[in-house]
């Protein structure tokens, strides 16, 4: 048969953000394919070499839109870093719960999409329903639902407001006792098995020649690598969770990690609301006026796990009053990229949009 | 992973061992950074891929117009000895040209391409690191270089718009500009509880 050229994307419902996967396909097997990233530049990361260092809080949301916590987090700790800050012991355990919200509403939107490509329209209308509560969580701390600029240099913008926290463990409970439905409507829906099992597998090997990190590795290798556990940073060494792995990696498997990887965030919320002290949430970062301080000389890189793996900030100062460099390590490079590249070939046109919602690829933060 | 501490030194013996080290930072338990010359940046990864520094976390460069260099950094991850490792060495900023790593770790495919892109290094023995990535068309120098200005990139390529009409208010019969001034007199009033000033 002709080889004939088709593209997923750039909008489609298995595609997060506008990136277009283009593909050679013979009958229904694609034989090559590409990604075309590019949609979502918007030059980051010189806009934010002509910005203050608190300027460019406003701006890192914007590197990934499904999952902006991370963004404010790596550039929070990659200047503390740099200004060598100790923040309020209160504002760790602010910002663990930030991000373990977070990470669960990323999960539950890339569990739910798994519903686009696959034509579950149901699994994906109750895991929008439920980020959707988190974010009405979220704009009860922040102010905002999506952007929040809440993670702060130097701590948190203010203090949790009275009460929210008995509302987050209502929330977390009610959330926890419905996992095992979301269990039966995804990956324990025969239906579903019949469709994700065995598809785009990622073997052990394949792991270190692409650089995939997160929940892709994990699921590949079976080992607990991740970063709140090897290299721990805000006070990810004094709560317990486990890491979830698995040593089969198809679509199922992967689903599966980020089902039991919700269960973890929400104890690891419970814990926090438990250990966390009373106190101030915010120090003032620098010296001189109020925002024109500068940072010291240096080079750093703050690594952080997100929802789809290792996503850092690699930042140097120049001693200015702006960041010299900023470089943004997408966690969806290798997987989004290289992975498209290399490993799609082979499997079928339908199972492309399972890859890049399984894998977890972000657009935004490969274009940044 | 209880004795961060000594993972650093291992690793800062190794290093000094494979290579002659210009400068090294210490950055906190888990990260250290060290700048050695151009042509024992392959030696040292090898060296480092062999001896558990699998991952190859983030390739990149920086732009140094007083000194005329370009910087390439390369950051490297071992799971199971959680050490980041700064990889640094400065290239030449008139003629960047950096060998390729792609032989060392397959991944850096896309990051030297993109490098290549924004600050126009050279990598040969990357196969199509001169091929567009993310940009379209770009017909300027590489924009992450210092001496790259976007605000007279923006005016040259979308220039301010001529309109064949005045879309102004300035039509007689047009009351638009009057209800706004209205609305602002109001708003004022309400601000200052309806008392004159």
């Amino acid at each position: 048969m002709k080889e004939m050229k088709l593209f997923l994307g750039p909008q489609h419902p298995g595609m997060h953000g506008n990136a277009s996967v283009h593909m050679f396909v013979d009958g229904d097997i694609i034989k090559r394919s590409y990604l075309l990233p590019g949609m979502l530049h918007r030059g980051f990361e010189k806009q934010m070499e002509r910005k203050l260092w608190v300027n460019n809080i406003a701006l890192i949301p914007r590197v990934c839109v499904p999952e902006p916590d991370i963004n404010e987090m790596s550039f929070a700790i990659a200047t503390e870093k740099l200004l060598k800050l100790e923040i309020p012991e209160r504002a760790h355990w602010i910002r663990m719960i930030i991000l373990e919200l977070a990470r669960i509403s990323a999960h539950l939107m890339a569990y739910g999409g798994i519903g686009g490509p696959t034509g579950n329209y149901t699994l994906m209308y109750h895991a929008q329903l439920d980020r959707n509560l988190i974010l009405d969580i979220f704009e009860k701390i922040t102010g905002a639902r999506v952007y929040h600029q809440y993670i702060v240099i130097g701590g948190v913008r203010q203090d949790l407001p009275v009460g929210i926290t008995k509302e987050i463990l209502e929330f977390v409970n009610d959330l926890e006792s419905r996992l095992v439905e979301y269990r039966d409507l995804g990956i324990d829906n025969a239906s579903m098995i019949m469709r994700i099992k065995d598809t785009i597998m990622l073997p052990k090997e394949v792991v270190w020649e692409l650089g995939v990190t997160g929940i892709g590795m994990r699921s590949a290798v079976g080992k607990a690598y991740d970063i709140r556990k090897v290299a721990p940073y805000a006070r990810y060494d004094q709560v317990e969770f486990e890491v979830p792995t698995s040593s089969y990696s198809d679509a199922r498997a992967r689903l599966d990690i980020k089902i039991k990887e919700v269960q973890q965030s929400i104890n690891i919320i419970k814990q926090c609301i438990e250990k966390m002290p009373e106190g101030p949430v915010r120090v003032k970062p620098g010296r001189g006026q109020s925002m024109r301080w500068t940072v010291p000389k240096g080079h750093v890189y703050a690594p952080i796990e997100s929802s789809r793996g290792e996503f850092g900030y690699y930042m140097v100062s120049n001693g200015g009053t702006t960041p010299w460099r900023v470089g943004v390590r997408g966690a969806s490079y290798p997987q989004g990229l290289l992975g498209i590249e290399k490993y799609l070939p082979g499997t079928r046109i339908d199972d492309a949009a399972l890859w890049v919602d399984t894998m977890g690829i972000c657009a935004p933060e490969i274009d940044r | 992973m209880m004795n961060s501490m000594n993972n650093i030194k291992e690793v800062e013996d190794l290093v000094n061992k494979t290579v002659k080290v210009l400068k090294t930072e210490n950055i906190d338990k888990n990260q250290i950074a060290f700048e050695i010359e151009k042509l024992e940046v392959h030696r040292l990864l090898t060296v480092l891929k062999n001896t558990g520094w699998i991952q190859l976390s983030y390739l990149s460069a920086i732009d140094w117009p007083d000194e005329n260099k370009f910087e390439v950094v390369y950051i490297v991850f071992n799971w199971e000895k959680p050490v980041y490792i700064q990889v640094r060495t400065k290239i030449d900023r008139g003629n960047p040209v950096m060998e390729s790593i792609l032989p060392i770790f397959p991944g850096a495919k896309y990051y030297e391409r993109e490098a290549h892109e924004f600050f126009g290094i050279a990598f040969p023995g990357n196969p199509d690191y001169e091929k567009q990535l993310i940009l379209e068309n770009w017909d300027d120098i590489p924009p992450l270089r210092k001496d790259f200005d976007p605000s007279a990139y923006s005016a040259r390529k979308f220039p301010s718009r001529e309109y064949p009409q005045d879309f102004s208010v300035k039509d007689p019969n047009n009351k638009t500009l009057e209800k706004t001034e209205e609305r602002k007199k109001r708003a004022k009033a309400l601000r200052v509880g309806g008392k004159k000033q």
